[in-house]
């Protein structure tokens, strides 16, 4: 198997990181992996805000029931509304929200090679994520991504609903008529 | 006499924003988070008071709290979740009888 297959395949969501910190060239490695996540129309609406800061990562956890991970390093996915309107995309458009997450997910596998382990989290306020970042009125919160360590003591990931393999999410060819 | 606060103002206000905010984002989440997201506010008013509670509560925040996080990676299993959170109401049942007048008078 490819050392990416192997990458994609023994990749997981972490939810429980240790304090270990993460090398500044670690998260520009990760930065840069995602400059080159597909885009649709290779508009690149997305822009990335680092937080490493203590307090403001701690303040963020609090608007933040999803983020059960105290990671070291948070990077925000926003929406540039400027770039959006400058190309006239309605913002409706579902190629907005794939550009997301093809960001996130080539950050979380760019982690994952550099040894690093990642969680994306959704379940926040924007609104109070907007206050404490002090965001530009056209940057929207889309995505955290938290990077750091994985604690010794994690516990294994949620268990999935059905056992389910690829040829589960695949059909061959047209439906039958 | 001086009240026997476990919990303080930041705490508190902590706790606050955990629940507003989980109360917005459970509009557009489904409905099964709700449980989730309730039990993790347990878990942290749980770990703001452990250190300052009193030994009729100190057993079960240890014994019972601590297990939220694994009932968490149980959520795709209704039935195991459903048993945990009871197991959970049972606990905080007993608790609530430790510090009523009730135990006593058993």
């Amino acid at each position: 198997m490819s050392e990416a297959l192997r990458n994609i395949k023994t990749r997981r969501v972490v939810r429980e990181m240790s304090g270990e910190a993460v090398e500044r060239e670690q998260i520009e490695a990760i930065l840069e992996a995602a400059r080159w996540a597909p885009s649709g129309g290779n508009l690149r609406p997305n822009r990335y805000i680092v937080i490493e800061d203590e307090e403001t990562r701690r303040l963020l956890r609090l608007v933040a029931p999803g983020m059960f991970q105290r990671a070291p390093v948070l990077i925000l996915i926003c929406t540039n509304w400027q770039v959006v309107a400058q190309h006239h995309l309605p913002a409706q458009d579902r190629a907005l929200l794939i550009d997301i997450g093809t960001a996130a997910q080539t950050m979380m596998l760019a982690a994952h090679a550099l040894g690093l382990a990642s969680g994306p989290v959704t379940s926040y306020s924007k609104e109070a994520v907007r206050v404490i970042l002090n965001l530009p009125a056209h940057y929207s919160p889309e995505m955290f991504i938290c990077i750091g360590h994985k604690a010794e003591t994690a516990r294994p990931g949620m268990r999935a609903w059905q056992p389910i393999t690829w040829r589960d999410l695949t059909h061959w060819e047209r439906f039958a008529t | 006499m001086q009240p026997n606060w476990v919990l303080k103002e930041d705490e508190a206000i902590e706790l606050l924003a955990l629940l507003i905010t989980s109360a917005r984002i459970q509009m557009d989440e489904p409905a099964h988070y709700g449980p989730l997201r309730l039990l993790t506010a347990t878990e942290r008013l749980s770990s703001l008071i452990e250190a300052r509670s009193s030994q009729k509560s100190r057993g079960f925040l240890q014994d019972n709290i601590e297990r939220i996080p694994e009932m968490h990676m149980l959520m795709s299993d209704v039935e195991a979740y459903t048993e945990g959170l009871d197991a959970l109401c049972r606990a905080v049942a007993e608790c609530l009888l430790r510090h009523s007048a009730l135990e006593n008078e058993s």
